[in-house]
């Protein structure tokens, strides 16, 4: 593979005790659409979030461009679940876009006239330009979606990161999403999407991770979108690998005995 | 009489120290609001309560220590045993399976109960200095000496600056502390500054409201202002100014008044003022709400009635006895509507009979076109008898929006009949 753009190793993520990501090693390559899938609760999300520095790994490392994250963050562009936030908050949709811009204007500095050109090219790009002033506790979900991923935009980055950006929205913005995702790749984007929808993964995805806490498949999307790799993702296995990790959780275990 | 003679004498030379006071309470109770709207917005209005019980031991122990009465050493100890509350709460939480409000509702009684207890301990040590100390249970700004409220003043104002020049990351913070994180910001410093500012604004505040009311101070003017706004920079302005002129009042009233404790009153008169706000604030407010429903009942008649004519009227004409729309609807307020819908020029009543003007016609078609293609979608895409398709599109088609119809238009691909084969008006 040639200069992969995010790599793990041997990555593992503990909640207390508890592994959410056990032992996983992956290169991705660039300007792909990627899938990360797997069954509830098989670490997708925190997958995302440890590649972002929100969660830091208990024993190995990610990482992005083959450099430490903190260099290369600016070319990261993260869109969270939508469904974690809290919607009556008194922002407006302009708000929420103008915090892709935060991380070039840090804690203090205004932001500039490019930056506000910047934040209505990204509004218009996911049709909510009109919707800019309204207040975001007035959205439906799939608009709600729509500015999560204006605020990615706005972020100018090389690389996307989305969690689950598919659930819970109309088939309108799906097809809207869809269309966008299609146009960043044509610009060599690279993206990252966590989703759970299998009946639509072959036509989204050009690769593919499978994941239940531990990696079952990570591959090009012909290679391993097969009714064998699927079963072991989501069949039999997971009760084996969710039992083990209850009884590290409940009797307090160590991970790794030294 | 009374009132009047003690307001009077409240302008008077002799009152100087009066309005200092009362300023001073009006700046910190400022503080405390715009401090406050940021644990209201991160939903840590519990934490404020911890805070300001878990004041007491530091206020206690450095009276214990030094032996003066001296409010730099009671600030600067009630700081620090705040700041230990916060950081107990912060590590039992990593660290434990509590819940946060047990944690919370521990650490506030632990801290409290350990200050009680060595305050009772010098109240019977016969020290004659430590009077007046038990005023920090419920607040007494009238006794705070002029040196105090500047000093405490300053501070307020150094607070809220920074509460100011934060904006931007605290409001972050508050909406998706994990993005905060993820696009590079230090979110550990954002929030322990926040922390500290608002441990800070407590141990000052706690000399006007005192530690039991302190609390209040922080989340009630910022629980009024988010019925006032949508906005958070005008939500702080509002809070503090709020907070401020309860402080004031709060302040006027118990100096009038024979040993009337502030905090009481300042709450009191902040309550007042969500009270209102949550009445009479625009959008949200219950009288606003109450607005809405009326005119969305006025609406619905509207069309109601002007569907009515519509329809009763025979093909080509557009005028119907008024008796037949009697005999359509059971409204008892259809006098009235009609009378609304003749001053804006939407229908005219001539010599017992409606005309129904242009803009009527096209209303009327508008709300027959939402109600029938409502019932097509019905029943297209549930499982629903034909015969209650009526009822369901009786009040949805008052609710349809353009863009829902539009939408609705699209999905179905422009029908030309519903269910019951009557035409779809276009």
């Amino acid at each position: 593979m040639t200069d992969p753009i995010i790599e793990a190793h041997n990555l593992t993520v503990l909640y207390g005790r508890k592994p959410a990501i056990w032992n996983v090693d992956f290169k991705l390559p660039e300007k792909q659409v990627i899938g990360i899938m797997g069954p509830n609760g098989s670490g997708k999300s925190t997958l995302l979030k440890t590649i972002m520095g929100i969660i830091p790994p208990s024993t190995g490392y990610t990482k992005v461009y083959n450099q430490e994250l903190d260099r290369v963050r600016d070319k990261i562009s993260y869109v969270p679940q939508r469904q974690e936030i809290d919607w009556d908050f008194p922002a407006s949709v302009w708000d929420i876009v103008a915090m892709g811009r935060f991380h070039k204007r840090g804690l203090f500095k205004r932001l500039t006239s490019e930056d506000n050109d910047i934040i209505s090219d990204s509004l218009q790009k996911v049709n909510m330009l009109g919707y800019a002033k309204r207040q975001i506790s007035q959205l439906s979900g799939g608009q709600q979606q729509r500015i999560f991923l204006a605020r990615a935009i706005a972020q100018q980055g090389d690389l996307f990161l989305m969690d689950e950006p598919f659930a819970g929205v109309d088939i309108a913005t799906e097809e809207m999403i869809i269309a966008l995702l299609k146009e960043m790749k044509s610009q060599g984007k690279t993206l990252i999407i966590v989703h759970h929808d299998l009946h639509t993964a072959q036509s989204y995805f050009d690769h593919l991770v499978l994941m239940n806490t531990r990696l079952v498949a990570c591959g090009k999307i012909a290679d391993v979108f097969t009714d064998q790799v699927l079963t072991d993702t989501y069949g039999g296995k997971l009760t084996t690998i969710s039992k083990i990790s209850q009884e590290l959780e409940n009797k307090e275990f160590p991970i790794r005995h030294k | 009489m009374i009132f009047l003679q003690s307001i009077s004498t409240l302008f008077s030379n002799d009152y100087y120290t009066f309005w200092v006071v009362a300023a001073g309470a009006g700046i910190i109770c400022f503080a405390a609001g715009t401090v406050g709207t940021f644990s209201y917005l991160r939903k840590r209005a519990l934490l404020g309560d911890v805070i300001s019980h878990a004041v007491l031991p530091g206020v206690v122990i450095s009276f214990m220590l030094t032996g003066v009465k001296d409010s730099l050493y009671f600030l600067t100890g009630a700081t620090i045993s705040g700041l230990i509350s916060i950081a107990i709460v912060d590590y039992v939480q990593s660290k434990s399976k509590l819940k946060p409000d047990t944690i919370l509702a521990l650490t506030l009684s632990v801290f409290f109960g350990v200050g009680i207890v060595l305050l009772t301990k010098i109240q019977h040590s016969g020290n004659g200095a430590q009077s007046g100390l038990d005023s920090f249970l419920f607040g007494k700004a009238a006794s705070m000496s002029l040196h105090d409220v500047t000093l405490f003043s300053i501070i307020a104002i150094i607070n809220t600056i920074c509460i100011v020049l934060f904006i931007r990351p605290f409001s972050l913070i508050s909406f998706d502390e994990e993005y905060a994180k993820g696009i590079g910001f230090n979110v550990k410093f954002i929030k322990y500054f926040l922390a500290m500012l608002t441990v800070i604004t407590v141990s000052i505040g706690i000399q006007s409201v005192g530690i039991v009311l302190m609390a209040a101070l922080l989340i009630t003017p910022a629980s009024g202002a988010r019925f006032l706004t949508n906005a958070i920079p005008k939500m702080i302005f509002y809070a503090g100014f709020f907070a401020c002129i309860s402080g004031i009042i709060g302040v006027f009233i118990s100096s009038t008044g024979t040993s009337m404790p502030t905090g009481p009153w300042i709450v009191v008169v902040l309550s007042s003022f969500t009270l209102l706000a949550i009445f009479f604030g625009k959008e949200k407010g219950i009288f606003a709400r109450m607005q809405t429903r009326k005119s969305n009942q006025i609406k619905i008649n509207n069309e109601n009635i002007l569907k009515i004519v519509y329809k009763t009227s025979k093909e080509g004409t557009i005028s119907v006895p008024i008796q037949d729309i009697f005999k359509e609807s059971s409204d008892k307020s259809i006098r009235l509507t009609l009378k609304r819908l003749e001053k804006n020029n939407i229908i005219s009543r001539v010599k017992g009979m409606i005309v129904l003007h242009e803009n009527g016609k096209i209303a009327a078609r508008e709300v027959i076109r939402k109600h029938r293609l409502w019932e097509i979608y019905l029943s297209k895409y549930f499982q629903l008898e034909a015969d209650h398709l009526h009822d369901d599109a009786e009040g949805i088609e008052h609710i349809i929006t353009p863009e829902i119809e539009k939408h609705l238009i699209t999905l179905l691909d422009r029908p030309e009949k519903d269910p019951h084969q009557s035409e779809i008006p276009y």
